[in-house]
């Protein structure tokens, strides 16, 4: 993040800061001078979104995301014929203002994008049918800031189209991810779309081997 | 939280590099989580695992015991072969503890390690890469490393100044991996393919 320059003593720029919390706990500090300080609304959430070891009091997940795929075989969250979308605005490593995460939810708001409710976006947001979040947040920076939702799959190629042009209009970068239910013949129906739309993806993913119980309806 | 995904790396490379990840469905199937959660952590260490963890703690920040009877909500275990895999995936299938199991690794192998243990993938994430100012990024080298914390406890500065430690001889790269892991606090950090990468950017002529 950079937010601590080193001169004769070291300096934190606390509006550049996003509370991680890494300077406490790698105690490199030799004379214990940096401090955590709770902080008041709206700053508070830097901290909630930075810091991994905090739990969020409404998913009951810690750090900044939920447990989107990682259940899907007993939430049933991402159904056949849908396909969820992250996107974790300034990850990797380099934070993001809210009011970048208002431009990303606003343009996939546009092509009638569902928000996880359980998302700690989704709670920021005063209208989430247009996926525009609090005034009051967009000022503060976060490590990171997922943007989760799910389309049609009829309706994902317009959606990536659209995250390519606000790609444009952001000041720091963010991480895409597809999340597809596997057919039973084993198939991935979004890689098809992904070839047809040039956009590349990495070899290397997440999957979820359907070993949880109870099954959710209509899992494998 | 998709903190296990977006991983960089070449392919040599990213096949030694697999992350397990046991969770419970909050609401669902927590009761007990936290013992079964323990029992996953049981099942991985006798495959030689390169981390383990849980939310607040690694093997490198504590010792395995403690991060095993720590374990809630979530437990993570890093691994740097199939073989490995495969017989913790059959293990767990066997132990039938009911938590949901995601292994991140190439999609390729890791459904060849659900075959081998007669398992079916239920649901895939794939990493679309990242988009944006990426003229913002430090260079490929060093995200190969950060991007093994998806929470970005790592950071780039860090890296380079192990780098620069290991280039004036103050620090060996596994001395320098292990610090790195450190501040990894969930676990899901490689510090054996951190070792490798460190040394192949401090000490290129000692690495071909």
């Amino acid at each position: 993040m950079g937010a601590i320059s080193m001169d004769d003593i070291a300096t934190i720029d606390q509006d550049e800061c996003v509370d991680c919390g890494v300077c406490l706990r790698s105690k490199i500090c030799p004379v214990d001078a940096f401090i955590y300080e709770i902080a008041p609304w709206p700053r508070s959430l830097r901290a909630i979104f930075s810091n991994p070891i905090i739990e969020h009091k409404e998913t009951r997940v810690t750090g900044r995301g939920t447990e989107e795929m990682k259940t899907n075989d007993v939430t049933g969250r991402f159904k056949r014929g849908w396909v969820g979308i992250g996107i974790e605005l300034g990850r990797p490593g380099i934070g993001s203002r809210f009011r970048d995460v208002d431009k990303v939810a606003q343009a996939m708001a546009r092509l009638g994008a569902k928000f996880e409710p359980k998302n700690p976006v989704t709670l920021l947001m005063k209208d989430v049918g247009a996926g525009k979040l609090k005034e009051d947040v967009l000022d503060e920076k976060v490590l990171s800031a997922i943007v989760e939702c799910t389309f049609p799959i009829e309706k994902i190629k317009a959606a990536l189209i659209a995250l390519k042009e606000v790609a444009r209009d952001v000041d720091t970068v963010f991480s895409v991810d597809c999340i597809n239910v596997v057919e039973p013949d084993g198939s991935l129906p979004v890689d098809k779309i992904l070839s047809e739309l040039e956009i590349p993806r990495y070899i290397n993913g997440k999957t979820n081997v359907g070993l949880g119980r109870p099954l959710a309806e209509g899992g494998n | 939280m998709t903190h296990t995904l977006h991983r960089r790396g070449t392919a040599d490379d990213l096949s030694t590099d697999y992350v397990m990840l046991c969770i419970r469905a909050a609401g669902i199937n927590d009761s007990g989580s936290d013992a079964k959660l323990q029992e996953f952590l049981h099942i991985a260490m006798h495959h030689d695992p390169k981390n383990i963890g849980s939310v607040r703690m690694n093997m490198y920040s504590h010792k395995p015991t403690e991060v095993i009877a720590n374990a809630h909500a979530v437990a993570h275990a890093v691994f740097d072969n199939q073989q490995a895999v495969t017989q913790v995936l059959s293990g767990l299938k066997e132990a039938d503890l009911g938590l949901s199991v995601v292994v991140s690794g190439i999609l390729d192998p890791v459904n060849e390690c659900c075959q081998k243990a007669g398992l079916k993938r239920h649901t895939v994430e794939f990493s679309l890469g990242i988009w944006g100012k990426t003229e913002k990024l430090p260079s490929n080298d060093i995200l190969e490393i950060t991007t093994m914390c998806g929470h970005a406890m790592v950071s780039a500065n860090l890296v380079e100044s192990m780098l620069e430690d290991i280039k004036k001889g103050i620090k060996s790269p596994h001395d320098a991996a292990k610090e790195l892991t450190s501040h990894c606090c969930c676990g899901v950090f490689n510090p054996a393919r951190a070792t490798k990468l460190l040394a192949a950017i401090a000490e290129p002529e000692k690495s071909t």
